[in-house]
């Protein structure tokens, strides 16, 4: 249970020493509240959501996310970049072909880059590949609202990364503007 | 009503659930079918599906430190020590 909090958590916060105090002051909460866990539901999503409210009590900016901005991100964002790219009709794997150029610390980069709300969510889902009941329950929304936010999140993920993937050079003749 | 096949938009809207295993098995069947038959729409799912996996793949590799489960153990014993667990 404490690595699957560990990588929830690095993947909430930026270092390592945030990710191992965050899962320690969860566990210390959890066993002062253990008492309002009820048998017989699911503890892994009462210890998730109680590492969460932590994340929340020490991270949360006020600010907020502006949801109008994230639905003008179009979809299928990294498709048509590929298709921008050719590789639809060259690559037998385009979505690993693009993936490849963008080395593991620049996808835990954009993760942590995404506004709290749909870190939280993306983490879940990406991380530890919670359903989305499950991660309703964690983050204690209608799971309506954890389809929204993940679809969102992934929206702003693949922006993202196609911004990282730019910046560093790593897509060869992307198409200038295409951001 | 009685809906025997989705358009390329019905697919679309429920691609997310599709790929994510949250649709009934009665939606099940007529996303696949369309995929089946829509060259366009299988593209896209499977790129989807392929940036899905590719990034649960990777970002799931983390090296847990060792020292995490002493750290946590000592950090509840403190707390029980002080009388305030």
């Amino acid at each position: 249970m404490l690595d699957r909090a560990y990588s929830y958590a690095l993947r909430l916060v930026r270092n390592r020493a945030d990710a191992e105090d965050l899962v320690q002051e969860a566990a210390l909460a959890a066993a002062r509240g253990f008492s309002g866990f009820q048998q017989g539901t699911n503890f892994g999503a009462w210890y998730f959501r109680i590492l969460t409210n932590c994340f929340y009590a020490r991270h949360r900016r006020r600010e907020t996310t502006a949801d109008a901005d994230l639905d003008e991100i179009p979809d299928l964002y990294l498709y048509e970049r590929a298709a921008d790219l050719g590789l639809h009709g060259t690559s037998t794997d385009p979505a690993g072909e693009l993936l490849a150029s963008i080395d593991r610390d620049q996808i835990d980069e954009a993760l942590v880059s995404l506004p709290e709300e749909y870190r939280v969510v993306a983490a879940l889902y990406f991380v530890q590949d919670f359903s989305y009941a499950e991660i309703a329950d964690v983050v204690s929304v209608p799971v309506g609202t954890v389809r929204s936010r993940l679809h969102r999140a992934r929206k702003l993920l693949q922006l993202r990364l196609w911004d990282v993937a730019r910046e560093h050079g790593l897509v060869r003749g992307a198409p200038e503007g295409s951001s | 009503m009685n809906i025997d096949r989705y358009t390329c938009a019905e697919v679309f809207a429920r691609l997310d659930d599709y790929l994510d295993r949250e649709l009934d098995s009665a939606e099940v069947d007529l996303v696949r079918q369309h995929l089946e038959t829509c060259e366009k729409c299988s593209s896209e799912y499977r790129f989807e599906a392929g940036v899905r996996e590719n990034l649960k793949t990777r970002l799931r590799r983390i090296e847990v430190p060792t020292s995490l489960t002493a750290k946590v153990r000592a950090a509840l014993s403190d707390q029980d020590a002080t009388g305030s667990g």
